[in-house]
């Protein structure tokens, strides 16, 4: 057996955890937390030099027998899409920490072994090649985040905690039922890739392709099981709302890449409209309830509802431009958003007011943020150069292909998007300085912007030159869409 | 009989006789024992359970009939007897403080939990529907008793009284049922029952004596509608012997129910329709009622009734996967219903009942490892993985759906979905609110034994499950 590379990104998190419950001092959790975040950041790099991005196949794979007696077996391995994931929540893993570093000051060990064991299963949600192990690390996410927005949460928290839990677990359960549904009509086995290979009948399609979009649409969210998402973004703390948006909403864009297209073709091109069209109320949807909104991690809440509609807007225009572009724009919107209820956070934590009217003339007390904060505002509304506009433009250049009213509307999202986000800049930004009168602020420290730099690089690097991640997950896409579009040509 | 098949039938019974034999010797030495002596009755009471735990694992390699058909001991039985050792033992670990805490720490408190363990084992291993109902009637009116045990509180009494009333009625039942199977088939032998069937299988006089047995049966593991005695007698029996009843007696009456379902008898009729409503409607009312609990015992009363609505799933599923996947859940529950009430026993001290859930706010903030022990058991009984009671859960919902009853696992799903609520608005209290008061957890030894033990297990099988997996099929198929 080879080198258990993914085993290692996988579990260092959880073993840190671990190491974590034993330490006394404050200080030293926050270190070691971020020593093993970086660590694991580090192997990821390490795994994308050594990614091969000519094949579709799975790389760095490995297989143990789990439950023998049911086929489980315990099998990692990624491809080009879950590479682009690993990476993006390796990467999230230590900016949380350092976001988290004086946000959370009461049971910081308590904090910090949730937000590792997060990060493991995240990373086992994206490097699972086997449903049972991927399943199991998808629901056991629900514990950590249950527990980092209930104890560490806003005023309203113990409702989010639990709205989030159940709206999330009711889907999943369904997924569940789904899951063993496919494991009998697919051979009896739980490999992903033996799965891919199935031919199941139509009917069977249907019926798995319903359990799962609940499952999905709840995680994505899309509108109308939505609702969750506000509540829970606006009651975490900052490191929580950056892992649910970061990662957590791309859970179920992910689902819909990995099971539905590729093992229930038929199904996908033949409800692709259907999805199409909620892809599009979404975005406008959540366009006009951010335009809506006076509080400024409500507003990042609702644009995330509008963004992550261009993201199954383009994996269901089934094309490869609009796949490209979902992918890319799931990609994206972690970066962006993450970046976002980062700088929430940060001015959270020296005003203790969200409300965007206690704001104004930002730009005199905190030029750095500021100017930081307006990039990733103008990449949020996709504006040219920045990561989103690549990842935009595929996806209406995709969904123009598949559908002209559809392109339309995303059209009219991402103008709606523009005018809540350049709204909330002139708000809080600029005009008279009434903030810095009623609050001390003092602009970003280095450790702040050891956080934001990153994130601000990833913006720019991919708005301007985005080869090197189209060519990591071209070859995948490319296969995922021979996969539908061969096996579900008959419709 | 002759003296070798004597010799064989008692080499069969052998455990059941070692602590039978156990517990009336300790009866007797439990007058002579001078008090402050109580540990040596606990230990002894382990001691004898530990002996036949290794006879019953020295007897397990070949299937022995006994006692003219009335008796056997086979794998199926034995996987049960182990999930009944493991309750008894545990349960004497947690009862010792909390027996003198309660002032209940008499001798005759671990007889009778000996005397119930014996019952138990004639469920197990019965194979006639009269020996069946000795085992049966041995368990009620052992926990009977031990039920009432806190003389002093008004509350044990009426849950004893009420136990030993709607017991007797549901024996009546059973009785019944078993008197219509003689009268139309001529024996009171599992095996011999589908044979003796001469005419119609959907005769419909056998359906209303397989009637009859299942609701005698129903009763016995608190499915609806013989539930009604199962909150009360649970909320006012000592908290001990409420974890032991929860999770032996309620085991035991799964056994015989299975051994009754695998009959081809049964399995011609349609009874698995009145099974499969059995278990929704009993998942569905335990479910609900538990949502609106204050006090943490009828909670984990009414959870027990939903748990035994969802192992009912597994029985209407039948087949191999099915009566093995009942199997697994029974011993996943002892696991983790026993370290929940664990952890509930250890909180009666001094003036504090542990028994109402607001009284729970903020534990984590005192004992941080207790309460990440409680989350765990919570998480478990909920169904999350990677715990073991998400295994469970799935491996039921697996053999639903391999006989094609997709409806029902979907039903199942999401009265669990439900049932996810009260639990985890428990690891709320305990997680998300302020300490009222200070916390003096009772937290001897022996429950620290049992914490780990418990806790082994809920996270072992969750993560391993393949052993413990093949064990559980292994077994059924012996059945």
């Amino acid at each position: 057996m080879a080198f258990p590379l993914l085993s290692l990104i996988v579990f260092i998190p959880a073993a840190g955890a671990a190491v974590l419950m034993l330490l006394r001092n404050d200080d030293q959790v926050r270190w070691t937390a971020l020593g093993v975040t970086v660590l694991d950041f580090a192997l990821c790099i390490a795994m994308l030099a050594g990614f091969d991005t000519t094949t579709h196949e799975m790389q760095f794979t490995e297989t143990r027998p789990w439950v023998p007696a049911l086929g489980i077996t315990y099998a990692l391995g990624i491809d080009g899409i879950s590479a682009l994931f690993v990476f993006l929540t390796a990467l999230l893993g230590w900016i949380c920490v350092l976001a988290s570093w004086v946000a959370i000051d009461r049971k910081v060990k308590e904090f910090m072994v949730s937000l590792l064991a997060m990060q493991a299963l995240m990373l086992g949600v994206f490097c699972a090649l086997d449903l049972f192990l991927f399943y199991v690390f998808w629901e056991a996410m629900l514990i950590p985040m249950y527990v980092i927005i209930g104890v560490w949460g806003g005023d309203g928290r113990v409702y989010a905690a639990f709205k989030f839990f159940l709206y999330t677990l009711a889907g999943s359960l369904l997924f569940l039922i789904g899951v063993i549904v496919l494991y009998f009509h697919g051979g009896e086995t739980f490999d992903i890739r033996a799965l891919m290979a199935q031919d199941l009948p139509f009917r069977v399609q249907s019926w798995l392709f319903f359990a799962f979009l609940i499952a999905f649409a709840v995680k994505v969210p899309m509108v109308p099981v939505h609702t969750w998402l506000p509540d829970a973004h606006v009651q975490a703390p900052t490191a929580g709302s950056i892992i649910l948006a970061g990662v957590l909403l791309k859970m179920g864009a992910y689902g819909f890449l990995r099971f539905s297209l590729p093992m229930l073709p038929e199904a996908s091109l033949y409800y692709s409209t259907l999805m199409l069209s909620l892809s599009a109320l979404a975005i406008v949807y959540g366009g006009l309830l951010a335009l809506a909104q006076d509080d400024l991690k409500k507003l990042v809440a609702y644009s995330s509802i509008s963004h992550m509609g261009f993201v199954t807007l383009g994996i269901f225009t089934l094309n490869l431009r609009g796949l490209e572009g979902g992918i890319l724009q799931m990609f994206n919107h972690g970066v962006t958003t993450g970046a976002l209820f980062l700088f929430v956070g940060l001015i959270y934590e020296r005003t203790h007011t969200r409300s965007i009217a206690d704001y104004g003339g930002l730009m005199k007390a905190a030029p750095v943020y500021t100017t930081f904060l307006a990039l990733f505002a103008l990449s949020s509304m996709a504006l040219p150069g920045t990561n989103s506009f690549v990842g935009e433009l595929l996806v209406l250049s995709g969904a123009f292909a598949a559908n002209l009213a559809v392109g339309a509307a995303a059209v009219l999202g991402a103008l709606l998007g523009a005018a809540y986000l350049l709204g909330m800049y002139r708000k809080v930004a600029l005009g008279p300085a009434s903030v810095g009168v009623r609050f001390k602020i003092r602009d970003v420290n280095a450790r702040e912007l050891v956080a934001i730099l990153p994130l601000a690089v990833f913006v720019l690097w991919v708005g301007l030159y985005p080869k090197p991640f189209l060519n990591i997950i071209g070859p995948s896409v490319r296969h995922l869409l021979t996969q539908v579009h061969s096996n579900g040509g008959g419709q | 009989m002759t003296a070798a098949t004597l010799f064989q039938s008692i080499l069969a019974s052998l455990p059941e006789i070692v602590v039978v034999t156990g517990a009336c010797i300790l009866l007797i030495l439990g007058q002579l024992v001078p008090k402050g002596q109580g540990y040596f009755l606990v230990w002894a009471s382990a001691a004898t359970v530990l002996v036949a735990a290794l006879a019953t694992l020295l007897l397990a390699g070949e299937v022995r009939p006994a006692y003219s058909g009335m008796f056997i001991a086979d794998r199926f039985a034995v996987f049960f007897k182990m999930v009944f050792y493991l309750s008894t033992i545990l349960t004497f670990l947690l009862s010792r403080k909390y027996a003198e805490i309660e002032e209940i720490a008499l001798s005759e408190y671990y007889v009778l939990l000996l005397f119930a363990l014996s019952g138990m084992m004639i469920m197990a291993s019965a194979t006639d529907l009269l020996s069946i109902y000795v085992g049966l009637e041995l368990v009620a009116l052992s926990t009977y008793v031990l039920t009432g045990f806190l003389r002093k509180e008004r509350r044990s009494n009426e849950a004893a009284l009420k136990y030993v009333i709607l017991s007797g009625v549901s024996t009546g039942i059973f009785l019944y049922g078993v008197s219509l199977i003689y009268g139309l088939t001529g024996t009171t032998q599992l095996d011999g029952m589908a044979a003796a069937v001469t005419g119609d299988p959907l005769d419909p006089g056998l359906l209303l004596a397989v009637v009859f047995i299942v609701a005698g049966l129903a009763f016995k593991v608190g499915a609806v509608p013989f539930h009604m005695w199962v909150p009360d007698v649970y909320e006012g029996a000592p908290t001990t012997i409420t974890a032991f009843m929860s999770v032996g007696p309620k085991a035991a009456g799964f056994a015989v129910i299975l051994r009754v379902f695998l009959n081809p008898l049964v399995a011609a009729s349609d009874a698995w329709i009145i099974v499969a409503v059995i278990a929704v409607v009993t998942m569905a009312l335990g479910s609900f009622v538990a949502l609106v609990q204050d006090n943490f015992k009828r909670l984990l009363a009414y959870s027990s009734i939903a748990h035994a609505g969802f192992a009912l799933f597994g029985v209407v599923a039948g087949g191999a996967d099915g009566i093995a996947s009942v199997m697994l859940y029974l011993l996943i529950y002892a696991f983790m219903n026993l370290g929940i009430f664990g952890i509930v026993i250890m909180m009666r001290n001094g003036d504090f009942s542990g028994e109402v859930i607001e009284d729970y706010a903020g534990f984590a903030r005192s004992h941080p490892g207790l309460a990440l022990l409680m989350l765990l058991y919570l998480f478990s009984l909920a169904g999350i993985p990677p715990t073991a009671g998400f295994f469970a859960k799935f491996y039921v919902l697996v053999a639903l759906v391999e006989r094609g009853f997709v409806m029902l696992a979907l039903i199942a799903v999401l009265l669990s979905a439900v049932a996810a609520y009260f639990y985890i608005r428990i690891v709320m209290v305990i997680y998300m609110r302020e300490p009222e008061g200070a916390f003096d957890p009772a937290l001897t030894l022996s429950v620290r034994a049992t914490l780990a033990i418990t806790a082994a297990g809920t996270i072992g099988i969750g993560l391993f499950p393949a052993w413990f997996l093949r064990l559980a099929q292994h077994s059924a198929f012996g059945g």
